[in-house]
């Protein structure tokens, strides 16, 4: 097999200039999928029957929800290939996941207790999947909270790889947690083969499944390029990126 | 159009979810050009600093 590209990858100035060129296709894409997950999800998906018009959350809790994992998962996965070969480039990935991961963590948490008031009657419930997700969002904290805390960055990057390595635990218990345990939660929705929803309710969930995804990647390559301008101040590409 | 905004009884749920869910969205957009332009600023100095 051919490693190059992961050699290209861990390289700052070539990770700067992918970054730079794929923001805008990220972007754009998010942006018109959102737009039209939107209205499929809004004006074309007919009402449910038991939840009415309420079920309509699903269409920003459930694709904000599933991506918080996501990004614990990839800052998880940045942070060992950074631990195991030594790669800045992943490091400084793993660091840009975490203020994005924590925000849609709030997002799922405050979208999903809007839905638990009508629902259930009450906006928080100390239920194992709303419990897993609000540890998920301690975790992120930390994580953040443990870089601030130590200057030299390349202690940071090691100390701050192993918290988000073994955080990863919290990842299947909070996916499982609806079918482990007896939870108020409902379970995942089968959108596919045997689907629990019309397909014209079905579409507009995936669309903003994908749409959310390319947000983060795009997010993701602004924030990693503040990133690499930060740890290498000092380098002659970041000269030549500036001027 | 009322009817639409109202989603059978659910539409202050369901219009604050929409809301804080896609707030949360541009204001990542919004802060992660914050940092960039941040660090290109911090960059820059410490570049002239070097001359």
């Amino acid at each position: 097999m051919n490693w190059t590209w992961f050699h290209r990858f861990g390289s700052a100035p070539y990770m700067y200039g992918f970054a730079q060129r794929w923001t805008p296709w990220f972007g754009g894409a998010a942006l018109l999928l959102m737009l039209l997950g939107l209205y499929g999800g809004l004006v074309l998906a007919p009402p449910d029957y038991q939840q009415k018009d309420a079920y309509r959350i699903i269409y920003v809790h459930a694709p904000v929800a599933s991506l918080s994992l996501m990004i614990y998962t990839a800052m998880a996965v940045a942070a060992a290939v950074g631990l195991i070969w030594r790669m800045k480039v992943a490091h400084a990935a793993a660091a840009a996941s975490a203020p994005i991961g924590a925000w849609i963590t709030v997002a799922t948490l405050v979208t999903g207790s809007l839905w638990g008031k009508p629902m259930w009657g009450a906006y928080w419930v100390w239920d194992p999947r709303l419990t897993s997700e609000l540890f998920l969002l301690f975790l992120y904290f930390g994580y953040m909270g443990l870089r601030a805390a130590i200057e030299d960055p390349q202690k940071a990057d090691k100390a701050s790889a192993v918290l988000a390595i073994v955080g990863v635990v919290n990842v299947p218990i909070i996916k499982y947690s609806v079918n482990w345990w007896n939870s108020l939660h409902q379970p995942a929705t089968r959108l596919l083969g045997k689907a629990d929803m019309v397909w014209s309710m079905v579409w507009p969930l995936l669309t903003m499944f994908l749409a959310f995804m390319l947000f983060f990647a795009a997010v993701l390559l602004i924030r990693l390029r503040a990133e690499l301008l930060r740890r290498e101040r000092g380098a002659s590409w970041v000269r030549e990126v500036l001027s | 159009m009322s009817e639409f905004f109202a989603m059978s009884g659910y539409g202050t749920y369901i219009w604050w979810s929409y809301g804080i869910g896609f707030g949360i969205v541009v204001l990542n957009v919004v802060l992660a050009r914050r940092a960039l332009a941040d660090a290109k600023l911090q960059a820059r100095r410490r570049l002239e600093m070097s001359k």
